[in-house]
């Protein structure tokens, strides 16, 4: 467990677990500073780290409290562009899986984590066909790469799976309330609950906090790329 | 008055919501792909907060109840119990800060009660759990489409996530299958808020001011083994509100 799937470099920084009594102080779910998820260590982090919106330069939707979420936009337009982010994130997650899986290096917890790998593989048949059906054309998959011991370690590939999980709830949370379509947000909502479950039962497995907060937190998707980076291969 | 309302006589109008609501990887794709319902706009941004007050309440209270009766005893078991109370109790109190903040009046605390045998055993403590935490999940993705606000919007798929966190772990420590149990298919199913209040109304002993809109079907997400019949099933019988079919 002391293994760092991550060769050292930072990949994203999460939360520790917080105090609940702290959360009680930003309870309000607004008029405290935009979010109560602005009080929370991990948006500080991120807020230091990118203070700005995106380079791109898309201006980022009226109203929104997540101004930098626009790095979706390389991906394409608006509700397009979040889709093939997720799409692409999906593919890492779907890839991971197949391959951990592939290893038989699980036992027991196999079937736990056998139904992820399956909802994994799904959401990415499920936004593609999305994608499809909007007209668009849906992400490449990206060709990944996986630090050594990866497929090789159980700790080890339960311990990316952890921050796989963390990352993807993460994510999708970013892009709750930048989504345009109702039916899109919806869609992408009940997608990130099973992420959320997924990380859950994976933090049991690694003997981590399985719910660090009261409320899920959210990252652009700036954020989220930059965190996936080490992954993503020539 | 327990035993009048909580009788053993079999609950009318059973459906499968809470037994069989499995979605497997393919249907997931339909899902997405094709129709889905999604609830319609039931009442502005206040309305759905008071929704879901209403239903962490009931959370919050009966974790309060289990733990305190001392059901859980593996230490670990017992500490993710704890969190998940704490959890629950962090909600009420999001919920109502936020109501007030928004200048509407925060739903008074219902008077709860559940069933005798919920709290008689380990297994019947899990099997209730499950239920409510599967049930807040659906309940909060049936009002995505409905918040308008964004950073309450923000908030609320916070809280949905962590429900479903909860649900994920209960089933874990439940000893669940996997598929079907622990997880529930590749994507979350939304519930009607018609069909959350039906289903969560036997437990609110007194009606609270809500100005809920009945529902039309009376759903069941009561595990077998703890059905309730009688005054709390004529309260059931209500009528839910139409949906609207977006195309994705």
């Amino acid at each position: 467990m002391n293994q760092d799937p991550f060769e050292g470099r930072p990949v994203i920084q999460f939360a520790s677990e917080k105090d609940r009594r702290a959360f009680l102080k930003y309870a309000a779910l607004v008029g405290v500073g935009g979010s109560l998820v602005s009080a929370l260590p991990i948006s500080n982090v991120f807020a230091a780290a990118s203070p700005t919106p995106s380079p791109s330069g898309s201006p980022s939707p009226s109203g929104s409290p997540n101004p930098s979420g626009s790095g979706t936009s390389q991906f394409g337009a608006g509700d397009i562009g979040i889709l093939n982010y997720a799409l692409t994130l999906e593919y890492l997650e779907s890839e991971f899986y197949q391959k951990g899986l592939a290893a038989n290096i699980l036992g027991d917890d196999a079937k736990y984590v056998t139904p992820v790998a399956a909802h994994e593989a799904a959401h990415v048949a499920a936004l593609t066909a999305t994608l499809n059906k909007l007209g668009a054309t849906p992400a490449t998959k990206p060709t990944f790469v996986f630090p050594p011991t990866t497929f090789t370690d159980k700790a080890t590939f339960l311990k990316t799976a952890v921050i796989f999980e963390e990352t993807g709830v993460k994510a999708y949370h970013g892009q709750v309330v930048l989504i345009k379509d109702a039916a899109i947000l919806g869609a992408a909502a009940s997608i990130a609950g099973v992420e959320s479950r997924h990380a859950a039962v994976l933090n049991y497995l690694t003997q981590t906090p399985p719910v660090p907060n009261p409320v899920e937190q959210h990252a652009t998707a700036d954020e989220t790329l930059a965190a996936i980076k080490p992954f993503l291969g020539a | 008055m327990l035993n009048s309302i909580w009788n053993r006589r079999s609950f009318i109008g059973r459906t499968a919501i809470g037994a069989g609501a499995v979605i497997g990887g393919s249907t997931a794709i339909e899902l997405l792909s094709t129709t889905r319902v999604w609830a319609a706009a039931e009442g502005t941004d206040g309305d759905i907060l008071n929704f879901a007050l209403t239903l962490e309440y009931i959370e919050a209270t009966f974790y309060e109840r289990g733990n305190a009766a001392g059901l859980i005893t593996d230490a670990r078991e017992k500490d993710i119990f704890a969190t998940i109370q704490k959890d629950e109790e962090a909600h009420v109190q999001a919920l109502t800060d936020t109501l007030n903040k928004l200048g509407v009046a925060p739903v008074a605390k219902p008077t709860i009660t559940f069933p005798a045998a919920t709290f008689a055993s380990r297994e019947s403590y899990l099997k209730l759990a499950i239920v409510f935490e599967n049930t807040g999940v659906g309940a909060y993705l049936g009002q995505a489409g409905s918040i308008t606000n964004k950073d309450i919007l923000q908030a609320a798929a916070g809280i949905f996530g962590v429900e479903a966190r909860h649900a994920a772990l209960i089933g874990v420590i439940s000893g669940a299958t996997p598929e079907g149990g622990i997880y529930k298919g590749a994507t979350e199913t939304p519930i009607a808020k018609g069909d959350v209040l039906a289903a969560v109304m036997p437990f609110l002993g007194g009606m609270p001011n809500t100005g809920f809109a009945p529902a039309k079907q009376s759903v069941n997400l009561l595990p077998a083994g703890l059905a309730i019949g009688g005054a709390a099933a004529a309260l059931v019988a209500f009528r839910t509100r139409g949906s609207r079919t977006p195309q994705l």
